[in-house]
Parts: C-alpha cells; structure tokens; sequence
C-alpha cells in the first residue's frame, strides 16, 4: 500500500492548503487561513458537497494528537516521543485527572518520585498552568497532571498513584 | 482632531456590530461617514489628519495588494488565469462602459466608473470563501485567480490615468526604473532585511511603517505616483519574506483603512442632488454583469454554467478597489455614483456568498427531475 501524494498549494490572501486522497477515494483537504484558522474539509468519494470544520490552533493539534493515536480517553492525553540519537530513549508524557481521593495531598506524601519513577511536570487548575510543581505543592480534585516517565512508570504511576 | 476620533469611534463600533452579524463592514463605514461628513451632520471634516488618515489608508492597501502579488504563481497557472481573468476583465469593463457612457458620463468618466465596475473587493471574496466555507470548492481557486488578475489590471489603470498629465513613455520608464530599483535592494539586501524582520522589539514594525512611508514621499520627486511607488515597494519585498512584512503592516493598514473609509464617505458631496434611479441601474447591471461572466468562466474553466453560480455568488461585491478608484480619479458624481454602487453590490453580496451553495444545489436537483435518467449516487 503506498501513501497518496499529499498536495499543498499556497493560495494568496487565503494562505496553504494540503490535500490528499485516501486509498478509498476520499479527500481530506486542510486549510491553514492567514487569520490563524484552520478548516478542515472531508469530501467523500462520490458526494459534490464537502463538509467542513473550522478549528482554533489549540483544538488542531487536539484533533492531531486524536488522528495519530496518542490519546486514549477523551480527558487524557498520552504522546511518546522516541529519542533515536538516546539508544531509542522513549519517553512519555501523559495527563492523568485527579480523582477525589488524592485531593489535599501534596506530591511529597504520595511519593511520586519513589514509588513510581516518574515526576508530576505541570498541572493544570482552572485553566491556569502551575509549571514544576514544587514537592510541597497540593493537589486538587479535578486538576489534570502532566507526568513524564518511561512508559512503565507511567503505568506504575495509573497503579500506585491513581488507585489509591 | 476631534472628527477623527469621532470617526474612529464609529469604525469600532461598525466593526463590532458588523462581524457580529457576519456582513461586510465596507458599506458601512461609508454610510457612517456620509451621515457624519460634510453631507450630513458636518462633525467629520476635511481637515489635514483626516487627509493624512485616508492617504496612509490607501497606501497600506495598495503597498498589501503589491505584497500579495505573486508574479510566478500567475506565470505557473496562466491558462486558467488569463482565460477567466480575460472574460471578467471583457464583459465588466464593457457592460459598466456602455452603461455610464449611456447615463451621459464622459469618455474619462466612463472609464472610471468601468474600472470600479469591475473590480471585485478581494477582502469580501476572501472573506466569504473563509466564513462560508467554500475553500474546497474547486471555484474557489478560480475566485482566487481573478481577485489576483483584478488587482493586476488595477495596476494597469492606476498608471494609465496617472499618465494623463506626462509623457507616458517616460513615466512607464520611471515605473520600470523604481521597480527594478526596489527589486536590485530587495535582492542584494535580503539577508538584512530578513534579520529586521526577525527580530522580536520594535523594529520590524517601525522599519515597515518607514520604509512605506519614505517610499511614498519619493513620489515627489520622481514624479511617480504614490500608488505606484508602494505597489513597487510590496512586489518587491514580497520576494523577501512576504509574510513578515503583512504582519508588521496589518496594524497600520487596519486601522488606516477603516478611516479612509469613513473619510471617504464624509467627503461624498450630495449637495448636487443624487441619481438614485441611475445608481440603482447601474448596480442591478453590476450585479448581473458578474452573472454573465461567472457563468462563461464557469462554463470555459469548469465546464459547467452551475460552478458560474458560485462565482459569482463571490464575486459580486465591489469593495475597497472600487472605492480607492473614486478616491484617486473621480469627480463629484462619479465617487457618489461608484460609492452607490459598492454600497449595494456589498449588500447584495453577502447574501449571494452565503446561499451560493444553497442555490445551486436547488439548480441541480431542477436539473436532475428535469432528465430522470441521470443517476442519483
């Protein structure tokens, strides 16, 4: 099977548009327009009318991180980056909401780091970004953890940290 | 002072209201400024910053056009171009020609008001592709092509009606000579300004606004139109970094432009009483005479008069070109008549961009009852 030529046009005043046709006939076109929206137009094979969406920068690269597997349940995302040059280092980052129970504890009483591997990066409340939480710093229920690990100490972390 | 600031308040208001309701602003702020200037309440007056507005206004949109102009992509596609650009350029200009010859303008008159006529407002068709959804459409590209050929044409026009005071073979030659003049600094100094531009303080904004600015006061002293001079300067910084530069003069030009607007219509001197009847003509015969050469385009680039619908649906809304026309080269009841027209073809245009689609599925399912042995996928 080999992947259909992916066209990209720059289209003055409008901005750059990609396009491609799937094996079954469909086209997917993307428009990236110069007011910094995209739009996204499925037209499936046989149709004259396409459908289309019009996105936020922010809910592209959602949709991205959708298309390319990296997210499991709607409210956590998962990516993976392999780092070739690191003897194939794979790290993975991971957003985890946090259930009632961890609520009002802090990092050091869970004991992220010894029990699991892994380190709480950012997490997110209401929208705010708290950037390199300090061990001290008390979780939220509802506040979305960005962790970063090996892949096995993200899932110790879904054991030992989410369970409880 | 305070007209300006008047006006400016008024532009921000339309505005709000305008893309609340998704219709072009362009009509709008004219009104407003027709109510507000000298026909009207007399608050917005003709008075040096107003002047100093509306000329930076028209500067900025024409220093744009010459930025978004991509010679070599007209050069890739130039069948398809040429060919809908030609019968665009054809049918308008003559249907607008006959028409305000016929409603006893003069030959120069007449010629004005063919070439606003014509000119499509690229911003409404960009607009309405964008905000109606209508990227995908293979029309689409070809409304794109012909806003490009448009501008083109407008350039055309813009110097043969500054050649009517001199030598026209000498001002064509001043022409090339700035041009190439601007292309040899682009290109030898490309590196340094691409590492203006890329710096994060404020001096790409600053080296934009000056060097816009210092290119148009050499007009002066070559005798070049100022028109001239900022197209020339936005071709040829568009071979450096196109896109840097747009968003250094987006500020000035949003701001500029919407007050040249305002100006514009407050400078509109109905005191000689309006031929409403004839503007009224005039733009039924603007709106219909896009029909025509949407359906031939469509019919010659898409091989279907239905895909003529679409362009058309895009294409009717005369805008700022039109305007920017009556601005430089009309007399009193030509920028009345061409501001009459731009009013309603915007109105009207909106409405044909938005239901295009919708009308032309209903053309295609007539057309489908009509022969029942066409399948239906």
């Amino acid at each position: 099977m080999s992947l259909m030529a992916l066209r990209s046009l720059n289209l003055p005043g409008v901005g750059t548009k990609y396009e491609f046709e799937t094996d079954k006939g469909d086209t997917v076109a993307i428009f990236f327009t110069k007011s910094g929206t995209i739009q996204m137009y499925t037209l499936q094979n046989g149709c004259k009318a396409p459908s289309a969406a019009e996105m936020t920068p922010v809910e592209a690269r959602r949709l991205g991180n959708i298309l390319t597997g990296a997210i499991i349940e709607a409210d956590q995302e998962r990516v993976e980056i392999a780092f070739s040059a690191l003897a194939d280092l794979r790290i993975t980052i991971h957003t985890f909401i946090i259930p009632k129970p961890i609520g009002g504890k802090t990092i050091e009483d869970l004991q992220i780091r010894a029990k699991t591997g892994s380190t709480v990066i950012a997490v997110c409340r209401h929208d705010q970004n708290i950037i390199n939480p300090p061990p001290t710093f008390v979780f939220e229920a509802g506040d979305a953890a960005l962790v970063i690990g090996e892949s096995d100490q993200i899932k110790m972390f879904e054991r030992e940290i989410m369970v409880t | 002072m305070e007209g300006i600031v008047l006006a400016l308040f008024v532009c921000l208001i339309l505005a709000l209201v305008t893309k609340y309701l998704s219709v072009p602003p362009i009509p709008f702020y004219i009104m407003a400024g027709v109510l507000l200037g000298r026909s009207g309440l007399g608050l917005v007056t003709e008075d040096p910053i107003c002047t100093f507005f509306s000329d930076m206004g028209l500067i900025f949109l024409l220093f744009f056009m010459g930025l978004g102009l991509k010679l070599e992509r007209i050069a890739a596609n130039r069948t398809a171009v040429l060919t809908s650009g030609i019968i665009d350029l054809n049918v308008n200009m003559l249907i607008g020609f006959v028409a305000a010859s016929l409603f006893g303008f003069t030959l120069v008159e007449s010629a004005v008001i063919a070439a606003a006529f014509y000119i499509s407002s690229t911003a409404m068709a960009v607009t309405s592709l964008i905000e109606n959804r209508k990227l995908m459409l293979r029309e689409a590209e070809t409304v794109i092509w012909l806003m490009m050929f448009e501008d083109l044409v407008l350039i055309v026009f813009l110097a043969l009606v500054s050649a009517a005071n001199q030598n026209p073979l000498l001002l064509f030659l001043k022409i090339v000579g700035v041009l190439a003049l601007l292309y040899a600094l682009a290109h030898w100094g490309k590196e340094f300004l691409i590492s203006i531009l890329d710096r994060d303080d404020e001096l790409p904004i600053l080296f934009t606004f000056a060097a816009v600015l210092t290119t148009a006061s050499f007009s002066m002293f070559l005798e070049v139109p100022k028109t001239m001079m900022v197209i020339a300067l936005g071709a040829a910084f568009a071979t450096t970094d196109p896109d840097a530069f747009e968003e250094h003069a987006r500020p000035f030009k949003d701001v500029f432009l919407v007050t040249f607007f305002v100006i514009f219509g407050a400078t509109i001197d109905l005191s000689g009483g309006v031929n409403l009847l004839m503007i009224l003509v005039i733009s039924l015969l603007a709106v219909l005479s896009k029909f025509v050469s949407g359906t031939i385009t469509g019919l010659v680039i898409h091989g279907s008069a239905i895909s003529g619908i679409e362009i058309w649906g895009n294409t009717i809304g005369r805008g700022e070109f039109s305007i920017a026309l009556a601005y430089l080269c009309g007399s009193p009841i030509v920028v009345t008549t061409i501001a009459g027209v731009v009013i309603l073809t915007s109105i009207v245009g909106s409405f044909t961009a938005k239901y295009s689609t919708g009308l032309r599925r209903g053309l295609l399912h007539m057309g489908r009852r009509k022969s029942p042995t066409r399948h239906l996928h």
